[in-house]
């Protein structure tokens, strides 16, 4: 600490140099925090969402095939299963956006809590959309993207049914991690009925959640057994499978991504090697002078090192500062964006700051040792002979 | 007068090592720039060259892809006779009834991925005229036999020519591999329609009709015909539109990747700039000394702008270099990248890095250099010459 001081005032010797390698530093811990904040979207997804006793029942041919809606009845018989709900893709484009931009379901909606209860909803919510038959449950950041609040009117028109429906928002999931529509599964049946058609017969995935995590496995055995040889023969999975599985088609652009990230950190070190090299060739003289009169070569590598460790911690510092602003402001912006799915939203976890701080600090490190242990080693006269 | 170009080309060499530096912080920019723009140009591929101008694709009102559309075998058969659709050698009209369906595919990792398999009739071909058989035949309809995209080709288990491929309720035998020059088309795998139809349960054969029209001048008339028609609600778009609605799910990653290119530019500029700072500051006496030799300002600045245009200029030839190999690597490595869409299929997307994608990195390069030299190039012309020789 004797020598901070000495860091300091070589730091603000060269302004424009220490403003301009600051800022390419902090920009590329920007672009890093940013690309990292994509296959973390991903990873929270999979690790908070994700419930280890909650799990997906849906046909073994894929999750457009459907399932008859009685046999949601079977699976709440099971022995372990606390609750199951059964949900159809309802695929309700929203007027305003002409296409489907989130996922919308009809859910059964004396169920849905039971088989929710992380889910951040009021039981004041709940109970409203029990009660108003055109009530629907809203994710956060839909809400956020569209500028709802509880208690206003949407028009969802379904690309699967041949109907559109009015709804009241009556709840909202106060999360990012759920960005759905729920609606109330009598209402679409009602609706189809008017038209006479047959109702809605049938359910897409049906969500049980087992009263204990141990007996998961028996359960999922026991509802794929229940549906054997029949027309709909069910796959179960855990809801952590289920959505790695489903957004497994990501893993191919992450890399990418991680790729793109890696090449960014690679610049930022040669950027910050560049300058620490520039700033060491320039100081030889002086560099040489100080041994001279006695300083170690361990307090010359130290507080060169020390230079560009501090340059790159402060504008790493404030590049992680930037990129949680510019996150959040992503958020607001783009929303739950469909082409990216979980991607593209744009999570900022603690490890992602911890990641770009230590990687800003890497950076200083690394940049910073090979001049200055060339600097230290050096010999005096070596030194002074090639300035003189 | 100006300085010989030379006089800026023998600086870089002159100190190899803070040269080659700067020029590796821009060829990583032009890399990672590069295999970014190359990513979204092999989307665009995929998704926006999908059409034909000449077909017109045929939906239920109000769908907006033919995943969730459903069609009646008497709307296709009304459709079918309508004025204006081509026909093939036998009179028939080029009118392909076609039901999509996405069931699960195992991935050879273990995986599993939503596939879109198209239930067609022979006719399919037809109307697809850049479908083409590359490998194998046909299938035969009612023989439970499948052909399959290149994209689809060893991405899943059993998609191999003369394997069983299992999805839906049954195996399907793959007796073909088609190729689409690399529209999504490739990414699916064909089956006899009514045998899809049967496989999924539906209670409607078809999800939409793909027509081919005899002329262009056909087609509008064709298309309002269809969907004025008030007994089947339909509606007709021409294909080019349908795709280039599907592609417009890739424009935020447009936006996110154009971001990222600039921020990262932004960055290596600063490098660029601080290399040719110092590059002045070691210079301030050789400047004095070209200034007092009677060399204008100009000629001092366009000689440090050359020097930065140059250094940025190795940067880009050598980050090009670096991007193509990458890319050849990552082609080999990764091979494709797959796509969810919003219409829950996989497109399989074949990463591949054309020259043309250059272009946008060339540009930044450029960028970088002129603009990061401008500033200390700046600073060299106005060094009044007495004082660049006292400092000294």
């Amino acid at each position: 600490m004797k020598y901070a001081g000495l860091v300091l005032a070589n730091l603000r010797r060269n302004k424009l140099r220490t403003a301009l390698t600051g800022g390419a530093i902090m920009l590329a811990v920007v672009l890093v925090c940013l690309l990292l904040t994509m296959p973390a979207g991903l990873d929270a997804l999979l690790a908070n969402a994700t419930n280890n006793t909650r799990i997906s029942v849906h046909n073994k041919a894929g999750i457009v095939y459907s399932m008859p809606q009685s046999f949601v009845r079977k699976v709440r018989q099971v022995d372990g299963v606390a609750a199951a709900v059964a949900m159809t893709w309802f695929g309700g484009a929203f007027e305003e956006a002409g296409r489907v931009t989130f996922p919308n379901f009809a859910v059964e909606v004396e169920h849905i809590g039971a088989v929710y209860p992380d889910y951040p909803i009021t039981a004041q919510q709940l109970a409203d959309f029990r009660r108003y038959r055109d009530g629907a449950i809203v994710g956060r950041q839909i809400m956020h993207k569209y500028g709802w609040k509880i208690g206003d009117r949407v028009t969802l028109r379904s690309t699967v049914w041949p109907v559109n429906l009015d709804f009241r928002i009556v709840g909202e999931i106060a999360s990012d991690i759920a960005p759905l529509f729920w609606m109330n599964r009598e209402y679409l049946d009602q609706a189809l009925k008017a038209q006479g058609r047959s109702g809605l017969g049938i359910a897409g995935i049906i969500w049980v959640r087992a009263s204990d995590p141990n007996r998961v496995n028996a359960i999922m055995r026991t509802i794929d057994d229940l549906s054997r040889n029949s027309e709909a023969e069910t796959a179960c999975e855990t809801e952590k499978s289920f959505f790695s599985n489903f957004f497994g088609s990501l893993q191919g652009f992450v890399t990418i991504l991680l790729i793109v990230t890696a090449l960014v950190a690679l610049c930022l070190v040669f950027i910050a090697a560049n300058t620490a090299s520039m700033a060491v060739r320039e100081r030889a003289g002086e560099i040489a002078v100080l041994k001279a009169i006695g300083f170690g070569r361990r307090v010359i590598f130290g507080t060169l090192l020390a230079e560009t460790a501090t340059l790159s911690a402060f504008a790493g510092g404030a590049g992680v500062l930037i990129a949680v602003g510019l996150t959040r402001a992503l958020r607001v912006f783009s929303g739950w964006s469909e082409a990216l799915g979980p991607l593209g939203n744009f999570i900022v976890t603690v490890p992602v700051i911890v990641q770009g701080i230590c990687l800003s600090l890497l950076v200083g490190l690394l940049a910073g040792v090979v001049p200055s242990y060339g600097a230290a080693r050096k010999s005096v006269a070596e030194t002074l002979h090639e300035i003189f | 007068m100006l300085l010989p170009l030379s006089y800026s080309l023998r600086n870089l060499r002159a100190r190899p090592g803070r040269s080659l530096m700067t020029a590796g912080v821009i060829a990583l920019v032009v890399v990672a720039c590069t295999l970014f723009l190359g990513l979204i140009s092999s989307l665009k591929r995929t998704f926006a060259t999908s059409g034909d101008p000449l077909n017109l694709v045929v939906m239920r009102k109000g769908s907006d892809n033919d995943g969730s559309s459903q069609l009646s075998l008497e709307a296709f058969h009304a459709v079918r006779f309508f004025d204006g659709i081509a026909r093939d050698a036998e009179d028939r009209p080029l009118a392909s009834p076609e039901l999509v369906v996405q069931p699960f595919f195992r991935t050879r990792s273990g995986g599993r991925e939503n596939v879109l398999v198209r239930g067609v009739e022979p006719v399919a071909l037809a109307v697809h005229d850049r479908v083409r058989i590359s490998e194998g035949r046909m299938f035969t309809p009612s023989a439970h036999e499948a052909v399959v995209g290149r994209g689809v080709l060893g991405r899943y288990a059993g998609a191999e020519l003369g394997n069983a491929l299992e999805f839906g309720r049954g195996k399907w035998k793959v007796v073909g591999i088609f190729d689409a020059g690399s529209s999504s088309f490739e990414s699916e795998v064909w089956v006899d329609v009514r045998e899809l139809a049967n496989d999924a349960k539906r209670t409607f054969p078809y999800s939409g009709i793909r027509l081919r029209v005899a002329a262009p001048a056909d087609l509008e008339p064709l298309r309002r015909r269809i969907n004025d028609d008030p007994r089947y609600a339909l509606e007709a778009q021409r294909e080019t539109d349908y795709y280039a609605k599907q592609a417009k799910s890739a424009d935020s990653l447009y936006v996110l990747v154009v971001g990222i290119a600039v921020l990262a530019g932004i960055g290596a500029g600063f490098g660029a700039s601080n290399t040719m700072y110092a590059a002045v500051q070691a210079r301030t006496a050789e400047i004095g000394t070209l200034r007092a030799l009677g060399f204008s300002r100009r000629a001092i600045l366009s000689a440090f702008e050359i020097e930065s245009v140059a250094l940025s200029g190795v940067g880009f030839l050598v980050g090009a270099g670096c991007a193509m190999g990458l890319s050849l690597v990552l082609e080999w490595w990764i091979g494709s990248v797959a796509f969810g869409a919003s219409t829950f299929t996989t497109s399989v997307v074949t990463l591949h890095v054309a020259a043309s994608d250059l272009v946008g990195a060339f540009v930044l390069a450029l960028i970088i250099g002129v603009c990061g030299g401008l500033g200390p190039a700046w600073r060299a012309a106005r060094l009044r010459p007495i004082e660049a020789l006292r400092k000294a």
